[in-house]
Formats: C-alpha cells, sequence, structure tokens
C-alpha cells in the first residue's frame, strides 16, 4: 500500500492532529462569529477545508462565474484574431529562407500560406476580426484580445493538461477544480464545475477535468448534449419512496465505515456526491428545459439553425447562461463533433475545416455574449475563449497548418476584462511572440485574480509541498483588466 | 596633511567624492571609541576595575585611528558643496579639533606620569563635550536644524529658542475646502524634496521649504515661473526620465507619481498662487478627479477602505435560513455579499428588517426573481453602502425607484425586466455614483433612453439586446 501514502490517510499522525487544532481554534473563532455558516456559501470537507478561505476570497472579486469556451485542437491565430499582410505578400514561398523554422509535429513543412479569410476591424476599438467571425466580431468592443500566448507543448495531450492544469502532466487538479475548491458553488442543487461536453472529449480524456489531489467533490460534472444530459438523472427505482430508502442505507453504510476509518475523502465525497444527485434529479430537468426561453432568444443563439452542429453548441451556450444564471462556478464547453473536420486541429484542408468549426460556434458564442450583456450577467461573468496552443503560418502539406505553440491568440470578456483591448504582438509572420508574452499560468493567475483570489495564496499540501495551480509561475495580465 | 590644504581641491573626482558619501557610515565608528576611552578612563579610577588603565590609552588609539578617516571623508564630502557654510565651518573645525584634543588624551595617558594627571582630564573632558557638539552640527547638516527639535515638547522647543509647533494642517475633507498651495502642493514638497532642499542641506542652493524659496530658486534658476510650465526648472527635473542624471527626486528616492506632477503642472500653468481655495480657479473635471484622489477624497476608495464592524451573528444564521447565499467580498474586511436569487423562499416584511441590520456590511445585494415590492424598497433605500444592486426580473416600477435615490454609493443598478417606465430617467439621474444601469426588457422607450444617454455620456446603459 506505500505507494498510495499520498493519497489515504489511515489515521491522524500527531503533526495533522496538531494542524488540524491549530486551524481550528482560528476557524471556530470565525464560526462563531458568522453563526456557523461557511461563508463561502459551500459545503466542504471538513479535513480539507482551506481554513482562510472561510474568510472570503482574498481580495474584491471582479467576476463570480467563469464560461470558459475552450477550442479544442487549436485555431489559427493568423486566420482569426492577429492578421499578417505579409503572409499574402509572401504566399508560396519557402518559410526556412525567411525564418527559422523549429521542428513541427508532422515534419511536413510547406510554404509560406497567407489566410484565406480576409480581416475587417470591428467597433469603436477597431480590433481587426477575420471573416471565420462575423458574429462575435459584432461584440468586439467587450473583447479583451490576446496575441502573445504561448504554451510549452507542441502536442495536443500535455498541452490540454497545461492548460486545463496548468502543468503538462496528467493528474493535477483541473482549474474548474482549483476555483470551485477555493469559492465553493452558490447553488447547492448543482455541481460548482460543470463540463458541457460539445460531441468532443479533447485528447488527454477526462483527466483534463479531474480534481487531482483535490478532495473529489470538486472534479467537474459532465453534462451530455441531447435529451439526457445527466445519464441516469431519471430515476430508475419505482417509486420515488423506494430510492429514499436506498439512499438512506447507502448513506448509513458509508457513514458507519467513516466512524471506523475515520475522516476519509473518497468516502465523505461519495456521501456529498449521492446527495448532490438526489438533488439534481429535479434541479437538471428544470435547467435543461428551454421553454421558459423566448424564440428570440433561441434564434440570437442560432437554435434554429440548418447546421445540426451550430445548434448543438447553441444549445450549449444557452445551458451555459442558465448554468450562470444559477450560480455555477466554472462552466466549460468542449467543441462539437463535425465528423471529418477533426476539431480546430486542421493539418490538411484548412479553408473548409475552420469554415466549419467556425460555423458552428460563431454564432451561439456572439449570442451568449449578448445575452449575458443584456441581463447583467456579464457584470459577473468572465468569458474566456482560447485554444490549447496556436497554428503555423506556413503550410503543413499543401493547405493545412501545423501546431505551434510559440504564439497564439485568445480572447475574453465580461467581469473585470477592459474591452476594446489588444494586447501583446507576434513577428510580422504571426509565429513567434515579440512583444508581452503571456503564458498558460499568466492566464490562470488572471483568471484567478478577477474571481478574488490570488494565485500565490490559494494553496493545497499535498505530497509534502503546497500545491498551487500556477506552482511557481503566473504574472497577472494587468493590461488587460478594466 | 591634506585636511589641511584646504580650497586646494576645486574640482574633486569622483572618486572622492564617493569616499566622502562614506562619511555617515566611518562617522560613528570613533564616537564609539571615544566614549569606551573615556568610560574606561573614569572606572580605572575605581580599584576594582584598575586592570583596565594599561588598555586606555590603546583604546584612544583606536579613537585616533577612525577620527583620522572620519574627518578625512567629512572634508571629501564638504568638496561637493550643498550644506550651509556656517554649520560646515564650524562642524569641520571642531571635527579637527577632536582629532588634536583626543592625540592629547593619548600622549597623556601613554606617559601615565604624574605631570599629565591634570592634562589627561582636561583633554578627556573636552572631548566628551566636543565630539557632542560636532556630532549635533553634523546631525544639523544632514537633516536640517529643525529635524531634531521637530516633535519636541513645546517646553523643549521654546528652551532651545524655538517657536511652538506649527499645527499641522487639518484633513481635507471636502475638496472646495482643499487651499491650492497649502494642501495640494505643499505636502508634495514635504514628501518628497525638502529632505535635501531645508535650510540646512539646499542641495544646489536650492530651498523648497516655502513659497518664497520656491520662486528664488537656486544656481539653476527659477524652480517655478508662475504660467509657464515648460520654463519651470523644477516640473523640468520630476519629468525627465527616471534614469537621466539630473532626475529629481535623485539618489533613488520615491519619484512623485503622474497625478502629483500633473497637479504640479496644472498648478504652474495658472499662475503657481501662492494660496487660494482649489476649486475657485476653476479646474476641469479631470484636474478635480486628480485633486480627489490626491487628497483621498474619492468615494468608491473612500468605502472600501473604511473597516466595518462583524455582522452579528443570529443575523447572519437567520438569513441564510430564509435563502440568501451570504458570501464575505474580501477575507480582510467584514463587507458581504447577499444573493436571494436562488431561493425557492419568497420574501418576508422580517427579511428587510434583518437587512437593514447589515446596512454598514451589505455592497451587493442581488434580489433578482425574488417578490419584492415598491414599498419593501424604502428599506432597500436605506441600505446607504450598496454599490451593486440587482433588481431584475422582479415587479418593481418607477415608484419603488424613488426609494432608492438616496443611495450615495451604488454603482451598478439591474432593472432587467421590471416594470420601469421613461419616468426612472430622472430618478437615475439622481445617482450620481451610477456607472451601469441595465433596462432591457422594461416599458421604457427608446428616445427617451437615448436623449438620456447623451445627457450622461459616462454612464453605461444597457436596454436592448443587439
Amino acid at each position: 500500500m506505500s505507494k498510495y501514502h499520498n493519497f489515504m490517510q489511515r489515521s491522524l499522525s500527531r503533526r495533522e492532529m496538531l494542524d488540524i487544532c491549530k486551524g481550528g481554534f482560528g476557524s471556530l473563532a470565525f464560526m462563531s462569529l458568522f453563526g456557523g455558516l461557511p461563508l463561502l456559501g459551500c459545503e466542504r470537507p471538513k479535513n480539507n477545508a482551506a481554513s482562510n478561505l472561510y474568510l472570503g476570497p482574498h481580495y474584491l472579486p471582479k467576476a463570480k462565474n467563469v464560461i470558459f469556451l475552450y477550442m479544442d485542437g487549436g485555431v489559427s491565430q493568423v486566420d482569426s484574431f492577429d492578421p499578417k499582410p505579409r503572409l499574402a505578400k509572401e504566399n508560396g514561398e519557402d518559410p526556412r529562407k525567411k525564418f527559422k523554422v523549429d521542428a513541427t509535429q508532422f515534419d511536413n513543412v510547406g510554404k509560406i500560406l497567407k489566410s484565406p479569410w480576409e480581416f475587417t476591424q470591428y467597433g469603436n476599438s477597431g480590433i481587426p476580426i477575420s471573416e471565420l467571425f462575423p458574429h462575435i466580431a459584432t461584440c468586439a468592443d467587450d473583447l479583451a484580445v490576446i496575441r502573445s500566448m504561448t504554451s510549452n507543448f507542441p502536442e495536443h495531450t500535455n498541452a490540454n493538461y497545461f492548460l486545463h492544469t496548468g502543468s503538462g502532466i496528467q493528474g493535477r487538479p483541473s482549474m474548474g477544480s482549483w476555483m470551485t475548491y477555493g469559492l465553493g458553488s452558490e447553488n447547492k442543487n448543482i455541481p460548482g464545475y460543470v463540463v458541457l461536453d460539445g460531441g468532443l472529449v479533447p485528447p488527454g480524456g477526462l483527466d483534463n477535468f479531474k480534481n487531482g489531489f483535490l478532495p473529489a467533490s470538486y472534479q467537474a460534472s459532465i453534462f451530455k448534449s441531447g435529451p439526457e444530459p445527466v445519464a441516469n438523472i431519471v430515476p430508475k427505482e419505482d417509486g420515488a419512496n423506494l430510492q429514499e430508502q436506498k439512499l438512506d442505507f447507502i448513506k448509513q453504510m458509508d457513514q458507519s465505515l467513516i466512524s471506523k476509518m475515520g475522516e476519509e475523502d473518497a468516502v465523505e465525497s461519495a456521501i456529498s456526491n449521492y446527495e448532490l444527485a438526489y438533488k439534481m434529479q429535479t434541479s437538471i430537468p428544470e435547467l435543461t428545459e428551454f421553454k421558459s426561453e423566448s424564440e428570440a432568444t433561441k434564434k440570437l443563439y442560432g437554435l434554429d439553425s440548418d447546421d445540426p452542429h451550430k445548434k448543438g453548441y447553441a444549445s450549449q451556450c444557452l445551458l451555459a447562461r442558465r448554468l450562470v444564471e444559477r450560480g455555477v462556478r466554472f462552466v466549460e464547453l468542449t467543441c462539437p463533433n463535425i465528423s471529418g473536420f477533426d476539431r480546430w486541429d486542421q493539418h490538411s484542408n484548412l479553408k473548409n475545416g475552420h469554415e466549419r468549426n467556425a460555423h458552428a460556434v460563431d454564432q451561439p458564442i456572439a449570442g451568449l455574449l449578448k445575452d449575458l450583456k443584456s441581463r447583467g450577467l456579464l457584470e459577473e461573468t468572465l468569458v474566456v475563449w482560447t485554444g490549447e496552443f496556436g497554428r503555423t503560418p506556413f503550410a503543413q502539406g499543401a493547405n493545412g497548418r501545423d501546431h505551434n505553440p510559440s504564439a497564439f491568440s485568445m480572447w475574453m470578456a465580461g467581469a473585470g476584462i477592459k474591452g476594446g483591448t489588444i494586447f501583446g504582438k507576434t513577428d510580422e509572420y504571426g509565429y513567434r511572440v515579440v512583444e508581452n508574452p503571456v503564458t498558460i499560468h499568466d492566464l490562470h493567475a488572471t483568471i484567478m485574480h478577477l474571481l478574488g483570489i490570488n494565485h500565490e495564496q490559494l494553496t493545497f499540501r499535498f505530497g509534502g509541498r503546497d500545491m498551487r495551480l500556477t506552482d511557481v509561475h503566473g504574472h497577472i495580465i494587468k493590461d488587460v483588466l478594466a | 596633511m591634506i585636511v589641511f590644504t584646504i580650497g586646494f581641491l576645486e574640482n574633486p573626482s569622483d572618486f572622492i567624492l564617493f569616499l566622502g558619501r562614506l562619511h555617515p557610515l566611518v562617522v560613528h565608528l570613533p564616537i564609539g571609541f571615544i566614549f569606551m576611552a573615556v568610560i574606561a578612563q573614569f572606572a580605572s579610577q575605581k580599584p576594582k576595575f584598575k586592570p583596565l588603565e594599561p588598555f586606555v590609552s590603546y583604546i584612544w588609539l583606536l579613537g585616533i585611528a577612525s577620527t583620522f578617516f572620519a574627518v578625512l571623508f567629512g572634508y571629501f564630502l564638504s568638496l561637493s558643496g550643498d550644506y550651509d557654510p556656517d554649520t560646515l565651518f564650524w562642524h569641520k573645525w571642531m571635527g579637527v579639533g577632536v582629532l588634536l584634543f583626543i592625540i592629547g588624551c593619548y600622549y597623556s595617558t601613554k606617559q601615565g606620569k604624574t605631570t599629565f594627571t591634570y592634562s589627561k582630564w582636561a583633554f578627556t573632558i573636552i572631548v566628551a563635550i566636543s565630539i557632542g557638539i560636532t556630532g549635533h552640527l553634523g546631525g544639523n547638516l544632514t537633516h536640517g536644524s529643525t529635524y531634531l527639535l521637530e516633535y519636541a515638547p513645546n517646553t523643549v522647543r521654546n528652551l532651545a529658542g524655538l517657536p511652538d509647533k506649527v499645527e499641522a494642517r487639518k484633513k481635507v475633507v471636502v475638496l472646495d475646502s482643499a487651499d491650492v498651495f497649502l494642501d495640494i502642493v505643499m505636502p508634495m514638497m514635504n514628501s518628497t524634496c525638502i529632505s535635501c532642499h531645508n535650510d540646512g542641506k539646499r542641495k544646489g542652493g536650492l530651498k523648497l521649504n516655502s513659497y518664497v524659496n520656491m520662486l528664488k530658486g537656486g544656481e539653476n534658476g527659477a524652480a517655478i515661473v508662475p504660467g509657464k510650465p515648460l520654463k519651470s526648472e523644477l516640473l523640468h527635473r520630476i519629468t525627465l526620465p527616471e534614469n537621466h542624471e539630473d532626475f529629481m527626486p535623485s539618489e533613488g528616492k520615491r519619484p512623485l507619481t503622474t497625478q502629483e506632477v500633473n497637479l504640479i503642472e496644472w498648478w504652474i500653468s495658472n499662475g503657481a498662487p501662492d494660496t487660494g481655495y482649489f476649486t475657485a480657479l476653476n479646474p476641469d473635471k479631470k484636474t478635480r478627479t486628480l485633486a480627489e484622489n490626491y487628497l483621498g477624497l474619492n468615494k468608491k476608495n473612500q468605502l472600501y477602505s473604511q473597516q466595518v464592524a462583524p455582522p452579528k451573528g443570529k443575523v447572519i444564521d437567520t438569513l441564510a435560513k430564509r435563502g440568501f447565499v451570504i458570501n464575505r467580498l474580501m477575507n480582510d474586511n467584514n463587507f458581504l455579499d447577499l444573493n436571494l436569487s436562488l431561493s425557492e423562499q419568497s420574501l418576508l416584511p422580517n427579511d428587510l428588517i434583518l437587512l437593514l441590520q447589515l446596512k454598514e456590511q451589505l455592497l451587493w445585494l442581488n434580489l433578482s426573481n425574488s417578490n419584492i415590492t415598491d414599498t419593501q424598497l424604502e428599506k432597500i433605500g436605506a441600505l446607504n453602502n450598496l454599490i451593486r444592486l440587482d433588481l431584475s426580473n422582479t415587479n418593481i416600477t418607477d415608484k419603488g425607484l424613488e426609494h432608492l435615490t438616496a443611495l450615495e454609493h451604488l454603482e451598478v443598478l439591474n432593472l432587467y425586466n421590471t416594470g420601469v417606465t421613461d419616468q426612472v430617467f430622472p430618478l437615475l439621474s439622481k445617482l450620481k455614483t451610477l456607472k451601469k444601469v441595465y433596462l432591457w426588457q422594461t416599458n421604457i422607450t427608446e428616445a427617451t433612453v437615448l436623449q438620456f444617454k447623451k445627457e450622461h455620456p459616462n454612464l453605461v446603459v444597457d436596454f436592448r439586446r443587439e
């Protein structure tokens, strides 16, 4: 069993005993002050509570919720938010004669490839956006575009882990887990960290959404698209009474186990997960029922579209709004599964692939931004749009683009964000960052900052060390903050 | 010896000046040695400490060596000029005097003969007194002659022939009562400039401790030229790049903030008056904001920086049971965020009375989707510290909004999907701190809202879904 020692605590050691008592006095004093209420509006396992966070966020938050629009596969920056006229001028020339070309994933370096799409400046801010996103372009003045994102990994799986967990290696807690661990969720009937599965689980699998070493109740709940988003949400038992009795019995068994073993995250989380699942039987059908939404709203998101992928993503976006409306802390949307055009990962056939993907997500995202804004929800919601890396300015083969972690574009909008901003700069080809490079750690630090969390102070002791989402890195990107 | 070649080094090299800057460092060592020698010499009179006697002369010798360097470096420092000549003269020569007297002490103790007994004690006492005076003069040179007794009790100050302490100016609470020179310009000089430009130190021949001295200027002419910011040396120096040789304040002291620089520039271009109310000079909105921020009068900042008491546990407890989600907004203060929008319970009159008990702490309140009525808003209007208020998806109307006009901190108001009409705009105008208002799905008309937006260009009004 020795290899599990980092995960399972058998009984209290002297150190742990002292540690718990030490924290206990502080939190006792606080609890009595506030009438015994865990002030972050969430119930958390006692043994793992970050007691300082009962005191509220570290400082005044700007955002309460996050919607993370994950552009799986890596959108091409030079075809979306970072126009490069020089590519058109030198289209078809050998990139290796122009600049140093790094090793690429598929080692199939083609010619310099100009963007097949025109860019236009939008809004009062004049942010240039390509024809791929005509709807998002109408929200230009709400966006803070970062053109100088970098990643450490040129390959999907590691880059996905890095983007989601701050580490390229599998097993760390996902950012949504960190946020809910730090702040809890305002809604006790819906999980605080929800992933809306658009049809594609990103490479790296469910480990992108796991709680890692954090208590198991902070892992993502994955909602599928379609009529039954959460598996088995309709009770299978004959009669509610039977289900209640069954759950009571399971709880009894679990609690008797705890009384013998001592506090144990796996069992405690199981108990709280059963309780939450029970409540979800009523909260989820209400949540996923769009009857109360007006036709205009559905149309705004594109729910009336003939494109089944757009329709699907539209319903995910609308669901995302309904989730943040209900106080869910962190919502991530994954990409639709468009057969033949694998996510944004166009190693060939860039034009068709990017167009199909953009068509599916563009209108729903713009609809989401506008809907959130007009209801005042964008005041407290941060929307983040990004892939795990960018694409090369030269072709892979004839008409694709390979992975490029040295530069890519992303945007944020909503609470605490200075809309109409462009931050960072790439070289004339959009291949490398030349000004204000931003790392994934910086992005995490900034998201946490907007939620009122000091990324250096939200820690969890594991393996003898106080772990952070940003590890020992991360600088807040002040230039995009309002 | 170099000490006696006064006036010889007219253009000291950088290295000499560097050594001069070490004067404050080395000057404290001889003081320690000399006092140790004096104490040892007195103590050795007692039989118990008699064994100390043979060592006394060696301590004096250490004193001589260290004093020599202190005097030498002090002389180097004086070559850089910038010091009050009278004080410098006395400090310099008394320093040399101390050196000579302790040489005397050394010889008279070294001989150990009875013939030297009187001179030994005479020298020792003279040294002890003169080192005190020399040190005091040195302190005056560095910190200014008013430094030592600045905070002394008035009786002590009067004994020294100084007037009573000047009462500090009262903290400005209203912008209208701020004096342009005494409350805005002079405090900047005090915090940043006068440590080097005072009656004692006067670097560059410049004193910035009064209006008259600022006009008089220094070696490079007038520090300020009223009405001509570009000709004012002071503004020139504080706006240079920080790594520029002539940048002020020098020596890595805290530079003036952009806000402070802008205020000084504004003051000079408005004729640099030596007194008069700030607002009487008709500052534009931008300058007003600068001054408000400088004087700490910014409303929003004030509210957040105010420390409030913890709320009553019982109130929190009851409200939580009544369906409110309660969050603390930051962990170093007791400000609260209350959210009823997720609750299935309806709002009861008693809940509002409980809310009133959180009047101080409550900054964000979300009553969206609740059954709050126009009359109940009267209580909400008394929650004076509210910054964000969400009343969306409720049945309230203009009538209820009338109760909210006294909220003097309100910044965000969400009235989406409520019954308000065009009558709401005159009420919104009364909310001076309002930054954003949400009005989609209400009974307002587009023409009126566009007119209102034109009248309030700084207010973000969201009234339609594009």
